[in-house]
């Protein structure tokens, strides 16, 4: 792979150039937008893994190994699920096709080890709350949440666990650091205004969410992902305005077609897939100020600018390839080390990208702001007994230098 | 560059800001998110608070773990509200178990914050919007300045169309300027 890695001129406040180094970097940690976990190093090697590097959330994908249900129970007062055909039997029927082909947007993806076999067929269950932590993966569109306020359609909740050997209900024991074990979806039931849409009932319900769209997103979610930056992916937060839908339709041809090339680089780098040689290029490279002194003294040891958003586009199509927050890096047996990295991992080898960064303007703490990187370190501080060998303390976002192409 | 050649770049410039404004009003929805203006949470809010986070703590409960945040109350902008209050949001951390969910805001111990709550009878507070009802102050040490930004304004937006970086929502407004934009917005809810 030849990527057209373009070098960027880096303007500190005091109008001082400093450049980024593109420098191949076999040990840096890609800062994509996932929701991940540190493993507890207090506990044994046996179930932390020694290593205080994040771990990446993620459904175990084995064949039939991720079971979903969705609970048939739905609100009728309001009527929060719009279908063509209102008679129950056909109703559950359209929803069901619904949730299987939403599920489907996101096991069509190639060069990832999801794919239609690794999921349970889609069950039912009567309940209405089917949805709690329980170790069963649920999807509810009647269950009233605490959780939900105006402007809240839908959320996913995920459990992950910090140790081997951990479980929920009657759930599956985790094996694999980074384990989801429980993820359960719920739509707002109890809000008038808020209807959703099957698509064969959008078109005359021009008020009402997307649900195909909708449960699309919620769905990368329970697969792992954190929300994206990237305003035409998937994982963008804010849907399309009602009556609209995200992206092309699914077809048989094409069951990823709703999803962006974001998303899609997103999947391969959660669960890669060991014999795709197609997307296997990666940009990587490290974001240095010209005067060191710029750097913060507090917390010790950083040696780069951290929480740049950087992105690849793909230079003949325009389309963004894979963005991440860099700015770290981890190696184990850790701790993240903020030296500036970034990494763009599973791009697609033979063609040229160019590189744009940006930084986190407006940061309070970046702690605050993703689970990308609200999750890069713990310490004593956080966690007593925390070994100081594997603690660090993530930095205040460098929101002091501004970005040029050349 | 002549001045027919900078009027048609200008008009390009007003053409292309119009299009940019016809997209950016096409997405007022949202997956997890609706969109809420200023105006809607000002309006929607059960009560608007400058308030300070003293500790925050995990319970389970209905079956899900939640984080239950004590903020101390410093300044009143609307609804009432006792000297301390409670606010719940959805997740948090038991033994080994990491239970999260995108879009919640999650609060430092001593961060100052405004906060538009909701609330329903005999529970307790919830923020409105999640990380568009969440406005953390920053203040600047060597200015003494204290500026607002919105959680969901926090991080830019690339835009593959323009292959540009965008903000939206409210970033380092002066709190002068915030409440003054607090103060209109609930006025005209009234």
């Amino acid at each position: 792979m030849k990527p057209a890695c373009q070098t960027f001129l880096y303007r500190l406040s005091s109008i001082l150039l400093s450049a980024l180094f593109v420098t191949a970097t076999a040990q840096s940690a890609a800062g994509y937008a996932f929701n991940q976990v540190i493993p507890d190093v207090r506990q044994p090697v046996s179930l932390s893994g020694g290593s205080a590097c994040p771990v990446r959330a993620h459904q175990l994908s084995a064949s039939s190994s991720i079971a979903v249900r969705w609970s048939t129970a739905l609100s009728t007062s309001p009527v929060s699920i719009i279908t063509q055909n209102q008679t129950t039997a056909t109703r559950l029927t359209e929803i069901e096709q619904v949730i299987s082909e939403s599920l489907a947007v996101w096991t069509g993806v190639t060069g990832t080890t999801l794919n239609p076999a690794t999921l349970a067929p889609l069950a039912r269950v009567s309940s209405q709350n089917a949805c709690g932590s329980d170790g069963l993966n649920s999807i509810c569109f009647d269950q009233a949440d605490m959780a939900f306020t105006p402007g809240v359609l839908a959320f996913t909740r995920v459990i992950t666990s910090d140790a081997l050997g951990e479980q929920i209900g009657s759930g599956p024991i985790a094996t694999q650091l980074g384990q989801i074990l429980d993820a359960d979806v719920y739509f707002d039931p109890t809000d008038s205004q808020i209807a959703f849409a099957t698509p064969a009932a959008l078109p005359t319900s021009p008020q009402a969410y997307d649900l195909q769209s909708v449960l699309t997103h919620e769905l990368g979610h329970f697969f792992g992902f954190s929300h994206s930056a990237v305003w035409s992916a998937m994982m963008y937060p804010y849907a399309p305005a009602p009556g609209t839908f995200t992206g092309p339709r699914p077809t048989l041809q094409q069951p990823d077609a709703p999803l962006a090339d974001d998303d899609r680089t997103g999947l391969r780098i959660l669960y890669p897939d060991p014999g795709d040689a197609v997307n296997v290029g990666t940009i990587s490279g490290r974001i240095l100020p010209a005067n060191p002194l710029s750097l913060p003294l507090s917390p010790p040891n950083v040696t780069g600018i951290f929480g740049a958003h950087v992105v690849a586009l793909d230079q003949a199509s325009g389309a963004v390839i894979a963005a991440t927050i860099g700015g770290w890096s981890c190696a184990a047996p850790g701790p993240a080390q903020f030296d500036g990295a970034y990494e763009l991992d599973h791009l697609p080898i033979n063609r040229s990208y160019t590189v744009y960064a940006e930084p986190l303007d407006g940061v309070v703490s970046p702690a605050q702001i993703s689970p990308a990187i609200a999750t890069l370190c713990r310490n004593s501080a956080t966690d007593p007994g925390w070994p100081p060998l594997q603690a660090c303390v993530v930095p205040s976002a460098n929101i002091s230098f501004t970005t040029r192409t050349r | 560059m002549s001045f027919a050649q900078r009027r048609k770049f200008l008009w390009i410039c007003f053409l292309a800001g119009l299009l940019l404004l016809g997209i950016t009003a096409a997405f007022t929805g949202a997956t997890t998110f609706a969109r809420l203006r200023f105006e809607d949470l000002a309006q929607q809010s059960s009560a608007v608070a400058r308030l300070r986070c003293l500790s925050s703590e995990f319970r389970w409960e209905r079956g899900e773990l939640w984080t239950e945040t004590r903020f101390e109350v410093l300044e009143r902008n609307k609804g009432l509200l006792s000297g301390i209050i409670t606010v719940r949001t959805i997740g948090g951390i038991s033994g080994h178990l990491h239970s999260h969910v995108d879009g919640v805001p999650i609060f430092r111990q001593g961060e100052e914050v405004y906060l538009f709550l909701w609330e329903r009878p005999g529970e307790p507070y919830r923020v409105l919007g999640w990380a568009q009802g969440t406005f953390r102050i920053v203040r600047n040490e060597n200015s003494g300045t204290e500026t607002v930004t919105q959680d969901s304004a926090l991080a830019p937006i690339f835009d593959p169309r323009t292959h540009a970086f965008r903000h939206g929502g409210i970033r380092n407004l002066p709190v002068a300027l915030f409440e003054l934009k607090l103060r209109k917005a609930l006025e005209q809810g009234n």
